[in-house]
């Protein structure tokens, strides 16, 4: 499934819709350039989960949580490479468990997170920051190919 | 009460491993900080390893060198100080774990001193008579926060950043730009090379009369804007350094003296490891002037992370009786400052 956005509200629109099909365990990676939009997509979903406080970067603590309607762990590893020590990061303790996980930057030639996840890639247009973004949907696991399906209808209606 | 006062500081909320021990909140008596910096750099930025466990490796022997610096034994100190709040949640657990067991052990009290107020004391370490009310600016990779502060033990946070911390994007934009790590002091000697306002890049939030920040779309203008010179070959990455470091400390400058316009302080502080920007400390000493009141700031030591912060803010707590139990823990969280 594939979406052209083509400002920041109508990211976090998105997201807001996005949350809508979210349930505790599910886990969702975000893959895209810096500025491409990933960090406005993830406060979409927060908000679309309940949270409204503020959403900020974890690029530099590796991981925010929102306590919404359940919680949303909120990581970035944009300063690890593949061959961080992830297991030391403690993910065990949030990935798949009771929230929602969004990865930023997610690393996954680590090899360490769940090969299943709904992948969401945020690609700027003409490489072009001023134009809109290409967001496409992808699933590993029929759980999150079911997700993309609710996900499709949602944006059909245009609620 | 003995007349000096000698307390233990850990710090490990984030990447650096420190320990310090600072008499009667003012007297560095040692100050160690395992910083993995050059490890960083070797990897262009990227960190290898920020994990619990390097802390876990470094903080018995971070503790005993400063100790070994201060020429004192365990038994010397009256307190263990330690950041519990906020950073990544498994480093911070360390420092806190560590410092739970050491005062337990030598039956001293144990001190909670969040990470924010730490950088804010730091300029108490090294400057005298500093008149309140002030407003600090704590600026760093992972935080950009104004605070007013009544006296010594009472602040608030009256703005902050709304997504990317000042020198996240400093990072990030140096990385892109091809500047290297850390991004801080990399724009800032390219942009000595360059002059402002050959490119325009936005002002952000300095229309709003509220004192958050935010830096994401900055760092997104910048980005644009260079990818378009570069395809029309007109790149000077010097002068893209110059007009974004002069964007960024504009802001953080401007905003900070309206701060100190609205609370009717008498000072200005800065911290934290953007303060050690000389663009920033020019910028804010123009408005301090203007304003007739004093600038402060840490020297570069004691800007970046660091345990003496943690061990001299943790001073007015122990005066004050404020212990920590032995249950005490952890929070990635700003929350209860």
């Amino acid at each position: 499934m594939e979406l052209i956005i083509t400002s920041a509200e109508d990211m976090e629109k998105l997201g807001r819709k996005l949350a809508s099909v979210l349930k505790e365990g599910d886990v969702a990676y975000l893959i895209g350039e810096l500025g491409a939009g990933k960090t406005t997509l993830v406060r979409g979903i927060a908000k679309g989960l309940g949270y409204e406080g503020k959403v900020t970067s974890p690029t530099f603590t590796l991981m925010n949580i929102y306590e919404g309607i359940m919680p949303v762990f909120h990581f970035d590893f944009y300063r690890l490479d593949e061959d961080a020590d992830f297991e030391d990061l403690g993910l065990d303790d949030y990935v798949g468990k009771g929230g929602v996980t969004l990865i930023e930057w997610p690393r996954l030639q680590s090899g360490f997170l769940p090969a299943e996840a709904l992948f969401i890639n945020i690609e700027i247009l003409d490489g072009d920051y001023d134009r809109g973004r290409k967001v496409r949907f992808t699933a590993k696991g029929e759980k999150y190919r079911q997700k993309i399906k609710e996900l499709k209808e949602i944006a059909a209606s245009g609620n | 009460m003995p007349k000096e006062i000698r307390i233990l500081g850990i710090e490990t909320s984030c990447d650096e491993t420190a320990a310090s021990i600072v008499k009667n909140g003012k007297e560095i008596m040692s100050n160690v900080v395992n910083s993995q910096i050059r490890v960083h750099q070797q990897f262009g930025g990227v960190v290898p390893e920020v994990a619990s466990r390097k802390h876990i490796q470094n903080i018995v022997m971070v503790v005993h060198t400063a100790f070994a610096e201060a020429g004192m034994s365990y038994d010397d100190i009256d307190a263990v100080a330690v950041t519990n709040r906020p950073g990544l949640i498994g480093a911070l657990l360390v420092g806190v774990s560590f410092a739970k067991s050491f005062a337990y052990a030598l039956n001293k009290p144990l001190i909670a001193v969040n990470h924010l107020y730490g950088h804010i004391y730091a300029n108490f370490l090294e400057h005298d008579n500093i008149e309140f009310p002030l407003v600090c600016l704590v600026v760093s990779g992972g935080h950009t926060s104004l605070l007013f502060m009544q006296d010594i033990e009472n602040y608030e946070v009256i703005g902050e950043t709304l997504d990317d911390a000042a020198g996240e994007a400093f990072d990030k934009v140096a990385r892109f730009l091809g500047l290297g790590y850390p991004g801080g002091p990399a724009v800032e000697r390219a942009a000595e090379k360059g002059v402002k306002g050959r490119y325009q890049l936005p002002r952000v939030f300095l229309d709003r009369d509220d004192f958050d920040f935010s830096f994401s779309g900055l760092k997104t203008a910048a980005m644009n804007l260079w990818t378009k010179m570069e395809r029309r070959g007109e790149a000077n990455v010097y002068d893209m350094a110059a007009e974004f470091q002069a964007a960024l400390v504009e802001v953080l400058a401007v905003k900070t003296a309206r701060a100190a316009e609205k609370y009717k302080a008498r000072s200005i502080l800065l911290a934290g490891g953007v303060a050690a920007n000389s663009e920033l400390r020019r910028a804010a000493q123009i408005e301090a002037d203007r304003l007739g009141i004093k600038l402060y700031y840490p020297s570069l030591k004691l800007c970046t992370d660091n345990a003496a912060m943690i061990a001299g803010s943790a001073y007015h707590k122990f005066i004050n009786g404020q212990f920590a139990s032995l249950d005490l823990n952890a929070y990635a969280t700003m929350s209860m400052l």
